[in-house]
């Protein structure tokens, strides 16, 4: 199946990775390789690369993050080590996620096996939640040889990866392979298996040595005036949906956004990829103080969408909606066939027994107050991307080794 | 990540992996040495020690760089001579490397103007402990012709000298060779006369790289005037592949034990020159303009050829490209191969068609409304000039043809490469 919704762009060749690692520095103490939330080690891989050394790179890249492929398409890049590159000195940074990219993909091609399970330590773990936080820090702990159980309330694994990133920032066979590598670890997936619900936080903890949350920001936040109307769909539905039909979806022509994050944009470009005429995004915040990466940004205004800012919706009645300007004396009415609305996304912690505020544990670290039990990802301290994902399952992995293992070796 | 075992033996000496820092200024010192070791060179040829009455002397700028478009130290020149540091200050770096790294390889570089200053410089670097001696008889810029490529372009004096190396050391020996010469093979066969073990080549090349326009200087400008001096880097690995090539195949020169210097920058390089018939490897130009760290991707790349090969030591792969470089007059002229072109993959840029027309037999014919090159087998030689040039890799080697009257099945015919190029 291949519509304008699933197409990928496409990547580098030999030839033109080459020339644009050639515009790599080769910095000293590379200050790319320092932003890198997860430690990728852009610096090493590129220099690989520069040296035709394609294999190494991936080794470089696999080693640090178990999502390389998926950091390659989806990590806001802008904000982290292409932030930092010093070749903006010069002119604009180093493509570094399209030479990762490229290196992955010659990994998958080339059907390398990079990552190696440690020696069993005879320890258990359950993973709540199969997003990037609980897929990286099974990794890690399985390379430590722990033995790893993930389980996931909905039918697919990857969280966000399969549910919200759409498919032509993010195929799905690159999610599930990058899944594939962890399960054919060692990994144990337990789909449909809702913990609070299906099993109870209680059994987990006498099966298992830790347990860790990693159960992410999975619901919609909805607000009152939309409750209950007809032809109002939450952003994460919507992109689920799309996602699942592969785009083969059918959309009315008038669609109206309300939100201005990332899931806005995703929302509103992908609306434009399905071909639907009339897409207006209602952002709360102006251009000057606006939330969505610049990069996102850009593509939802290549694909068309009109963008409004300032305004805040005040009611929705039949399938009018009035919005109102945040600062002036403005007032916009839009009859639209239907609404979407990415006014972001909400933990859901019933029978977890962790509570959470503004989206996050109260603390900062990983282990909670039941010494057992643990988070990871969204719901813990710290950046919510994808590539902090991969850093906080790193880290929640070290911190139960340390915990467990007193940071001994298994060997 | 990958680990093989690299190791292998030279001149009967253990080397832990093969590549090594060549004589020259990236390890001028100690300091530079333990640094490199660290990172995971395994040996070093230290800086070439001279006698001590003789005066290094350098000039001030030293170096040139030749580019092409965008592309920086396409190959390199330079003007020093040996070491500067005094005698004594580098057999004391000889010998606290070899205490501090005993499973690395020191190899102390040495030169003199007369027999009895080799016979007493061999005597004190093996006094100081080094693993194996280099003589070098290839500097192609030094102030006296007693010394450097004069005197190893001259068979008797390369004897002459060798054996007084042997004189005054037990050491394994290897004599470095100028590439300054038509035919290496008389001087190295004089090398292994004199008591050689072995031969390290090539030295850098006698060049004039740049000219300033304004002042009508070559470069680098030293104080109004420049001379001919050593090239290194890319540029010259084609040159050090040649002569190594023909060492190998010389006659009663079939195993000779080459340690493989020039332009080696990438894994791949090495290979090449493994392939060739080099045992260890030597850089220098490399790691001057990127520093020590290039050696890790020299050695993971190394190890992934190994095990794409499915070799487990390094050693089964020296040497075992000679036998496919034969003389022009032997190779197989019966066929052509006609170029294929991908129009999927054409951009329509027309560069095959210009170089086709202006560099070969004009072949291409080129559609103006369509932007699409295509070949004129009635014209076509078969050059595949044009499969170089496009910069997609739409061309490739297409049908290949008997020439009128020759006997031959095109299916036997082996022309196909895998390098990663496009
Ligand atoms: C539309 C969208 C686009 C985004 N785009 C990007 C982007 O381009 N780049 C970027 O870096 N980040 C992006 N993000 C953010 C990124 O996806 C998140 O930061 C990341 O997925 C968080 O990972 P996580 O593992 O903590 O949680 P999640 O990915 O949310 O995964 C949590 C998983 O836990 C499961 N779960 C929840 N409760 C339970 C339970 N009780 N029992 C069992 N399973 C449970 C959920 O079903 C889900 O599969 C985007 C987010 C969205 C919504
Ligand atoms: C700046 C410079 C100084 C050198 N000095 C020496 C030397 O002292 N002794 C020597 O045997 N070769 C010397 N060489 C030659 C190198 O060891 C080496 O043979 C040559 O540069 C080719 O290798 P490369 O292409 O890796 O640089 C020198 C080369 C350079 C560039
Ligand atoms: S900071 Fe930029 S230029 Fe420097 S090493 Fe990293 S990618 Fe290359
Ligand atoms: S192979 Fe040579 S002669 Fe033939 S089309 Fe190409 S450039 Fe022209
Ligand atoms: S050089 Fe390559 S891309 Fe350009 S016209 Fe010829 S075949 Fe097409």
């Amino acid at each position: 199946m291949s519509n304008n919704y699933t197409k990928e762009d496409s990547g580098y060749t030999m030839t033109t990775v080459a020339e644009e690692a050639a515009r790599c520095l080769l910095c000293h103490d590379a200050p790319c390789t320092k932003a890198c939330p997860a430690g990728t080690d852009p610096a090493r891989f590129i220099r690989s690369v520069r040296f035709r050394n394609i294999k190494g790179a991936a080794e470089t890249i696999r080693e640090n993050n178990a999502l390389g492929a998926i950091c390659a398409r989806v990590c806001p890049t802008e904000k982290y080590c292409e932030l930092a590159c010093s070749r903006s000195g010069i002119d604009v940074p180093i493509d570094i996620g399209g030479i990762q990219r490229y290196v992955t993909d010659f990994e998958q091609q080339a059907g390398m096996k990079i990552l190696e399970k440690g020696k069993a330590n005879g320890l258990k773990i359950a993973i709540v939640g199969s997003g990037p936080a609980g897929l990286q820090s099974a990794t890690t702990l399985l390379e430590k040889g722990y033995a790893v159980d993930i389980y996931e309330k909905n039918t697919k694994p990857g969280g966000y990866l399969t549910y919200g990133i759409p498919e032509y920032r993010l195929p799905q066979n690159i999610v599930d392979y990058e899944i594939k590598r962890i399960t054919d670890l060692g990994a144990t997936l337990h789909l449909n298996t809702a913990i609070g619900n299906d099993i109870t936080m209680d059994q987990l903890k006498a099966d298992y040595d830790a347990v860790i949350l990693a159960v992410g920001a999975s619901e919609a936040k909805m607000l009152p005036m939309f409750d209950n109307q007809a032809n109002v769909e939450t952003a994460v539905d919507f992109l689920a949906r799309v996602k699942d039909a592969q785009g083969e979806v059918s959309e009315p022509d008038n669609v109206v956004v309300v939100g201005g994050g990332d899931v806005a944009m995703d929302v509103s470009t992908t609306l434009k990829r399905l071909g639907v005429k009339h897409v207006t995004d209602m952002v709360y915040e102006e251009f000057a103080e606006f939330r969505a990466s610049k990069k996102e940004l850009a593509g939802t205004q290549k694909a068309g969408v009109t963008i409004v800012d300032g305004y805040v919706p005040e009611s929705m009645t039949g399938n009018e909606v009035t919005f109102k300007h945040r600062k002036i004396d403005a007032e916009m009415k839009i009859k639209a066939d239907k609404v979407i609305l990415a006014i972001g996304q909400q933990v859901n912690t019933d029978g977890l027994g962790i509570t959470t505020k503004r989206g996050e544990v109260p603390f900062i670290g990983y282990q909670t107050q039941d010494p057992k039990v643990y988070v990871t990802g969204d719901i813990a301290h710290g950046d919510k991307t994808v590539v902090w994902a991969v850093r906080k399952g790193k880290e929640v992995a070290e911190e139960i080794d340390k915990t467990l293992m007193g940071g001994r070796q298994n060997d | 990540m990958i680990n093989k075992d690299l190791g292998i033996d030279f001149l009967g000496v253990h080397f832990e992996n093969p590549f090594c820092l060549s004589s020259s200024p990236v390890d001028n010192c100690y300091e530079m040495c333990a640094k490199a070791f660290d990172e995971g060179w395994g040996g070093v040829v230290f800086k070439t020690i001279g006698p001590a009455h003789f005066k290094i002397d350098e000039v001030s700028p030293r170096f040139d760089e030749l580019t092409k478009e965008g592309t920086p130290f396409v190959g390199f020149k330079n003007m020093e001579q040996i070491a500067e540091h005094p005698l004594q200050e580098n057999l004391d770096d000889l010998t606290k490397l070899k205490k501090n790294y005993p499973n690395k390889i020191v190899i102390a570089s040495i030169m003199g103007t007369n027999e009895d200053d080799w016979v007493e410089l061999a005597r004190l670097v093996t006094e100081a402990g080094a693993d194996m001696i280099e003589m070098n008889l290839s500097c192609p810029q030094m102030t006296s012709h007693a010394m450097g490529s004069d005197v190893g372009t001259n068979p008797k004096l390369v004897k002459k000298y060798c054996e007084a190396v042997k004189r005054g050391s037990d050491l394994p020996m290897m004599a470095k060779m100028t590439p300054n010469i038509t035919d290496m093979v008389p001087a190295a066969k004089a090398a292994m006369d004199g008591g050689a073990d072995g031969i390290a080549t090539i030295n850098t090349v006698k060049s004039v790289a740049n000219l300033d326009l304004d002042k009508k200087v070559a470069l680098p400008i030293v104080n109004g005037k420049s001379s001919i001096s050593g090239f290194s880097g890319k540029a010259v690995k084609p040159i050090a592949l040649r002569f190594i090539q023909q060492l190998r195949v010389a006659a009663g020169m079939e195993q000779l034990p080459i340690s493989g210097i020039g332009g080696i920058e990438t894994w791949e390089d090495a290979v090449e020159f493994i392939l060739l018939g080099s045992t260890t490897l030597q850089v220098t130009t490399a790691v001057m303009q990127y520093g020590y760290r290039i050696v890790e991707d020299m050695k993971n790349g190394l190890m992934h050829y190994m095990e794409e090969q499915g070799v487990d030591h390094l050693s089964d792969l020296v040497g075992i490209a000679n036998k496919n470089i034969l003389p022009a007059e032997d190779l197989d002229r019966d066929y052509k191969v006609y170029p294929k072109i991908d129009w999927d993959k054409c951009i329509g840029c027309g560069r095959c068609f210009i170089s086709c027309f202006d560099g070969a037999h004009q072949a291409i014919t080129w559609d103006e409304k369509t932007r699409r090159p295509s070949v004129d087998y009635s014209k076509c030689v078969g050059c595949q000039l044009c499969n170089l040039v496009c910069p997609v890799g739409a061309i490739s080697t297409g049908k290949i043809e008997m020439k009128p009257g020759r006997q031959g099945n095109v299916e036997d015919i082996d022309i196909e490469s895998v390098r990663l190029t496009h």
